[in-house]
């Protein structure tokens, strides 16, 4: 598989995106159990800002980083919040 | 328009080897599509308030026995349901309804024991629980219980008697459920014997009867109660196009990844995976407060 591959030549930065998604779902049930609206909505706020430093960090790295790709970060970051500042009230 | 359809969401030389979908401008449009949609809900909830609104299951006779629920779980006596403290709560919830404010003390200076007051219930001790847009009785005794202030109004061996409303209204242009639990022991009244509490069981625990049907205050009283929640309506069509840019990321990828197409694009799979947890979390997402 080409993503393994892809994977396998940049660990860290998949590593760091992982562990990035993975504390996403832990705080966002965290904060579920306690019925926090603001708190949950911040977890997308977080994970939406630490998702586009990983995608500058990243492509940085592979030496791609282009204006049209950080457009493209910020575009679906951007949309991501929108949606959870209009749904989780 | 099979071609158009095609470059939507096929990568090819056409479309610079990105399907139309994902790439900025189109992401863009999803954007605006997206503002669009909620600014037409915005107007449907102000201008025809009875259009949209928020519905829940919530009943005074659910909030009563499952609160009881939890302080049987710890051995304690049932809380008596009383008129005089209902009627304090549901004065409660209109006057939030009418000065428009969601808070303990109103801005006009009232604090909840000024409603007990009013309803001429005396009372030695007594407290006072609010949620708003709660769905379901479950989540709304879930979201008190995890709240140490509010647990220990639901748990307090010292109260006796308790009165609940459970009111439509229109709170901020947003049409809601607001529930309003009053929790007191009346002056004079004798003691709990706090070392005897009551047995666990649910099975004999009986709701006394009650006017379980949900009052309507406000603008939206007039008008026909209204089943689809301007949130669910925002929900369904956020997670929508957050799935439809999922399918053709993972079509996108597929094709270009097995062609080894060279591009400069952002990384399909760590895309599909942000979308999917922000999915994950718009779709578990809980709403309600309490105060």
């Amino acid at each position: 598989m080409v993503i393994f591959n892809e994977i396998k030549k940049h660990p860290l930065n998949y590593l760091i995106l992982g562990v990035i998604f993975i504390a996403a779902i832990i705080s966002f049930f965290f904060f579920r159990q306690s019925f926090d609206t603001h708190d949950q909505r911040r977890v997308v706020y977080v994970t939406a800002a630490l998702y586009l430093f990983w995608s500058l960090y990243h492509h940085y790295r592979r030496g791609d980083l282009q204006f049209s790709i950080i457009i493209e970060y910020l575009l679906l970051a951007l949309f991501a919040v929108l949606v959870a500042v209009t749904t989780l009230i | 328009m099979a071609k158009f359809i095609s470059l939507l969401f096929i990568p090819q030389e056409k479309n610079n080897h990105r399907a139309l979908l994902l790439q900025p401008s189109f992401l863009g449009i999803f954007i605006a599509l997206y503002l669009l949609n909620q600014s037409i809900i915005q107007s449907l909830t102000v201008l025809k308030p009875g259009v949209l609104g928020y519905s829940s299951e919530i009943t005074v006779s659910k909030v009563l026995s499952q609160t009881n629920n939890e302080r049987e779980k710890l051995g304690l006596s049932d809380l008596k349901y009383n008129d005089t403290l209902s009627q304090s709560a549901a004065a409660k919830a209109q006057d939030m309804f009418a000065n428009n404010y969601w808070a303990h003390n109103s801005p006009q200076g009232k604090t909840p024991w000024d409603f007990f007051k009013s309803a001429g219930y005396q009372y030695s001790i007594a407290g006072e629980n609010l949620a708003k847009d709660f769905y379901d009785t479950d989540g709304l005794i879930k979201a008190w219980m995890n709240s140490p202030t509010h647990r220990d109004n639901i748990v307090n061996t010292k109260y006796q008697e308790i009165g609940i409303a459970v009111v439509n209204g229109v709170l901020n242009g947003v049409k809601t459920t607001l529930v309003v639990q009053h929790f007191a022991a009346p002056l004079n009244a004798p003691a709990i014997a706090k070392t005897q509490p009551v047995a666990p069981n649910p099975e004999v625990v009986t709701a006394p009867e009650l006017n379980t049907s949900t009052q309507s205050l406000g603008a939206a009283s007039a008008v026909t109660p209204s089943l689809i929640s301007p949130l669910l309506i925002s929900k369904i069509i956020g997670s929508l196009i957050f799935a439809l840019i999922i399918t053709v990321l993972t079509i996108d990828s597929y094709i270009t990844l097995t062609n080894h197409t060279p591009r400069l694009t952002g990384s399909s799979a760590s895309h599909i995976g942000f979308l999917l947890i922000i999915l994950m979390l718009l779709i578990f997402g809980r709403g309600g407060a309490i105060f």
